[in-house]
């Protein structure tokens, strides 16, 4: 057993490799967090008071707030799974042409990031976006007939859009191993259609649902860009953004802290509920996808086939059609649809030498390189680690050890800013802190991707590898790395995609002359600068998609 | 209920399936057959999981080529059980009634019957998956049964387990069989299981049957090199055919002249044959009949008995004997004489035959 072997390898060496991973996480993550949630316990003098969280709880303004996180959680996460299933079911039973190319679609949405997704909508959906104009052209209109943006529609729409194909990822992957003999069993036995669903197949499905809510539920509440921009105010305000504008625009870092405990509580409440329900299913799981194809063509031969075909349409216009409408949008010549034509001008006008947004794209370019540097062999560490033992407790360990994933990088920002206030030099507001924050972010995503290869790992490969004469060093790096590299350039690639798409903590902590490309798209959208925000998103998206493409390519296990 | 098969056929890229078989009212045959040779296909356009291109399948008169599965009202056992694992062992198989709309009652006190049948009472509340493979596999038995189905299909029900478990629930499975009386079709690749629990075997190679029969039939008079080569060893030694004597026909071949029956057509003096008798049919020291001689090569000693590969000629026959006890049968190195009844031998032609027969 891999249990056993660690203490042939020297106790004292693994504790060493585990010590700085630990050290780090404790120094970045807990303490900055510990100091927030101590912070929402204490009043002015330093005693500790239970008073600033009761004044919250006590308060029907954010008791509103606090309840429309959870409403809009809530419905995003219904919506998501809805519109996730019929995809789950395409991917795991039938065979058809593209189908790595949708599989591969639905990584999109994982490694693009949050401003993208808001830009991308606001000129899509908007007022003046590419659907409204379309309608208006079409049915002689003077007004915009959709009116999306601002509403709590936009911010389903958009969680819809984002996490979807994550409900399709997990459930797929468990449907495309549920063996087809169990739904020929209830045929044969006399169940078809709805019966054979909900009496055979959904129970089975139930722990990739579970997980599958769980997690999309997690990242709802903890969304923050999309809420920020298009829930467009204090209507439509979430718990993360009302921490953000406490800490940021009030200045009121006492209120943000006890809000913050609130809002961390409540998330890592859900994430512990979503690591006891996804034992089994992970999100970066690949679908297998082998088991039992059947032809689409079959399908789309008989009656069911047109929704079947309506939503293979729906997915691709849904996913592809505010990425593209960035994209074209970033080639006008003026910011405006009319004429002018197509042009490079905002693309000149990044690339202006010395630039803020050339800056920019460097900063983001350095600070992902950073992160995968950091992340990567932290994340690898732990998974190694976490995998190897099996001791009373490990359980909790690996709960503490994602526990960043039910932490809002917001709050994680505030952290720091209340942490690191004292030190004489400004951890807090320098573009080190960024480069932290990123990787506590990120390094989760590692283990994610890391650990179920390793936990995979033969017992007898090690025992065969040992019994030739390798040593512990050589069983890793003649053995075990090569084995893992599938798994490494698929962590390493989130932990890029995940630094360079991220903007909640970059937005808390960096300072004022240090920009990054979501930083710049925000601000730019905030300037009503679209097509500068859309050149800007273009190189963004260019930078994730590189990441997304070593995932899909580089990223697969090696066949057993 | 009895099952036809007319003309039933179904293409793929490495042959073409066609069928013409009928399975009599409460009988149980066996496809049998090395694997991909079609058995488990045949199976599931029975089932109806696959359409068959052309020709009828027909149960109990009744065409149901055009019904889909949950229509036909066949149990099935697959392989891997395939239990549901969200039910308890009752609610498995209370699944079929309750689908199909039995009263709730009803339905249960059928469940309970088909669970002492296959003696798993006392298991109703038990998880599925707490339970042992072979535990499974009945409980796989008693829920295709449940809803009383006009056929049963069972596609390698026995593969997955160990050796032991294997030949006691083949027992059991015959004996609910018999007593249900349902007319099944079982599917297997092994010989020895076909042989023990079947009433007739269909041999299938590359889509086809190439022999029906009796177990005995099919094991002692196989139709064909094929199936002579696939249930059981065979010793198979070609030559001319001579002439006939009676109801024997006498071959000329390398190691001498040998008499035995033939079956279908008589065959003309000239034609080529090929001899064939199972090893243990050979009798050591036996001087009457047909009459070989050779040295010993190899010896393998199976516990009830002894198998020896023995260099005649340019051939090599395999032949076995009873193991005495303290004697040393069949010394590896030595010299040996035996000899086989005519009767126990068997004429095949020398081509694989593409005729059915029985």
């Amino acid at each position: 057993m891999p249990a056993t072997r660690l203490r042939d390898a020297g106790g004292g060496l693994t504790l060493a490799l585990a010590a700085v991973p630990l050290a780090f996480l404790a120094l970045f993550f807990y303490y900055p967090l510990g100091s927030i949630l101590a912070g929402g316990l204490t009043e002015a003098g330093g005693r500790f008071s239970l008073g600033r969280v009761a004044r919250i709880l006590g308060d029907p303004y954010y008791l509103r707030i606090i309840g429309f996180t959870f409403q809009q959680a809530l419905l995003s996460t219904l919506l998501s799974v809805a519109l996730g299933l019929p995809g789950a079911w395409l991917l795991a039973r039938y065979e058809f042409p593209l189908k790595g190319a949708v599989r591969a679609l639905t990584t999109v949405p994982f490694v693009l990031p949050s401003i993208i997704v808001v830009l991308g909508f606001v000129r899509f959906f908007g007022n003046n976006g590419v659907l409204n104009r379309a309608l208006m052209q079409v049915l002689g209109l003077s007004e915009p007939p959709l009116r999306v943006l601002y509403s709590l529609q936009a911010i389903l729409l958009a969680h819809a859009f984002y996490n979807f194909p994550i409900a399709a990822r997990i459930v797929g992957s468990l449907w495309s191993r549920l063996p087809i003999s169990t739904e020929e069993a209830a045929r044969s036995l006399g169940a078809h259609g709805a019966k054979l669903f909900l009496r055979v197949t959904l129970p089975q499905l139930s722990p990739a649902l579970l997980a599958a809510g769980a997690l999309i539920f997690i990242f709802c509440f903890l969304s923050f860009a999309v809420v920020l921009v298009l829930g467009g105010g204090p209507r439509f305000s979430t718990l993360e953004v009302e921490v953000y504008r406490l800490a940021k625009v009030s200045l009121d870092l006492p209120a943000a802290g006890a809000l913050a405990l609130v809002g961390a509580l409540l998330s890592l409440g859900f994430l512990w509920i979503y690591l006891r329900l996804a034992s089994h299913s992970s999100f970066t799981e690949e679908l297998s996808g082998a088991a039992g194809g059947r032809r689409l063509a079959e399908l789309l031969a008989r009656p069911a086939g047109v929704p079947a075909l309506a939503y293979l349409a729906l997915l691709a216009l849904v996913v592809l059609a505010p990425i593209l409408t960035v994209v074209a949008y970033s080639l006008q010549a003026r910011s405006g649809w009319r004429a002018g034509g197509w042009s490079l001008e905002w693309y000149r006008r990044l690339a202006a030498p010395g630039g803020v947004y050339l800056g920019a794209i460097r900063n983001s370019l350095v600070f992902g390189g950073l992160t995968v540097a950091l992340a990567l062999p932290l994340g690898t560490l732990l998974a190694w680690w976490s995998a190897r033992r099996r001791f009373v407790g490990a359980g909790a360990l690996e709960a503490a050890l994602m526990m960043p994933l039910g932490v809002s990088s917001v709050i994680l920002g505030l952290g720091y800013l209340k942490a690191y206030q004292g030190l004489p030099w400004r951890l807090a507001g320098s573009w080190v802190a960024v480069v932290f924050a990123h990787t506590v972010v990120a390094y989760p995503f590692v283990i994610r991707a890391v650990s179920p290869v390793l936990r995979k790992l033969p017992g007898s490969l090690q025992e065969a590898a040992r019994s030739l004469g390798a040593g512990a060093w050589q069983l890793f790096f003649r053995v075990e790395l090569p084995l893992l590299k599938g798994a490494l350039i698929t962590g390493a690639a989130f932990a890029f995609g995940i630094s360079v798409g991220e903007i909640n903590a970059t937005l808390m902590l960096s300072p004022p002359g240090v920009v990054t490309m979501p930083l710049a798209v925000y601000r730019l959208i905030g300037s009503y600068n679209f097509a500068g925000a859309c050149a800007m998103g273009t190189v963004l998206m260019l930078a994730c998609f590189l990441a997304f493409l070593a995932i899909e390519t580089l990223g697969k296990e090696p066949r057993a | 209920m009895s099952l036809r098969l007319e003309g039933v056929k179904k293409g793929y890229p490495e042959f073409t399936i066609r069928l013409d078989l009928e399975v009599r009212p409460g009988e149980l045959l066996t496809l049998l057959g090395p694997s991909g040779c079609g058995k488990t296909t045949s199976l599931r356009l029975v089932a109806g999981f696959l359409r068959p291109e052309a020709g009828h399948i027909r149960i109990g008169g009744q065409a149901v080529e055009g019904e889909p599965p949950h229509r036909r009202r066949i149990g099935i056992v697959f392989q891997d059980y395939a239990l549901f694992p969200n039910l308890n062992v009752l609610d498995n198989v209370c699944f079929g009634p309750a689908v199909q709309g039995w009263e709730r009652g009803r339905a249960r006190t059928r469940g309970r019957e088909l669970l002492s049948m296959v003696h798993l009472a006392g298991y109703e509340r038990r998880r599925v998956h707490t339970l042992s493979g072979g535990e499974r596999q009945r409980v796989a038995l008693a829920r295709a049964l449940a809803p009383r189905p006009r056929l049963l299909l069972l596609d390698e029900p026995l593969s997955a387990l160990d050796a032991k478990l294997r030949q006691s629930l083949r027992l059991e499975i015959q004996a609910v069989q018999r007593e249900l009386a349902v007319t099944t079709v079982y599917v297997t690749h092994d010989q020895e299981e076909a042989l023990a629990i079947s009433d007739r075997i269909a041999v299938m190679r590359e889509g086809r049957i190439e022999q029906l029969g009796s177990p005995e039939e099919v094991y002692r008079r196989p139709a064909s090199l094929f199936v002579a080569g696939f249930i059981g060893q065979a010793n198979l030694i070609p030559g001319r055919v001579l002439a006939r004597d009676g109801r024997l026909t006498v071959l000329q071949t390398a190691l001498g002249r040998f008499a035995a029956p033939a079956g279908g057509r008589a065959p003309a003096a000239g034609e080529r044959r090929v001899l064939f008798f199972r090893p243990e049919a050979a009798r050591l020291g036996r001087k009457a009949g047909n009459r070989f001689h050779g040295r010993i090569l190899r010896r393998e000693y199976l516990g009830s008995q002894v198998q020896a590969i023995v260099e005649a000629g340019d051939q090599r026959l395999v032949l076995s004997a009873p193991q005495g006890p303290g004697k040393e049968v069949l010394p590896a190195g030595g010299r040996v004489e035996f000899a086989v009844d005519p009767l126990a031998c068997w004429l095949l032609p020398e081509e694989p035959a593409s005729t059915t027969v029985g």
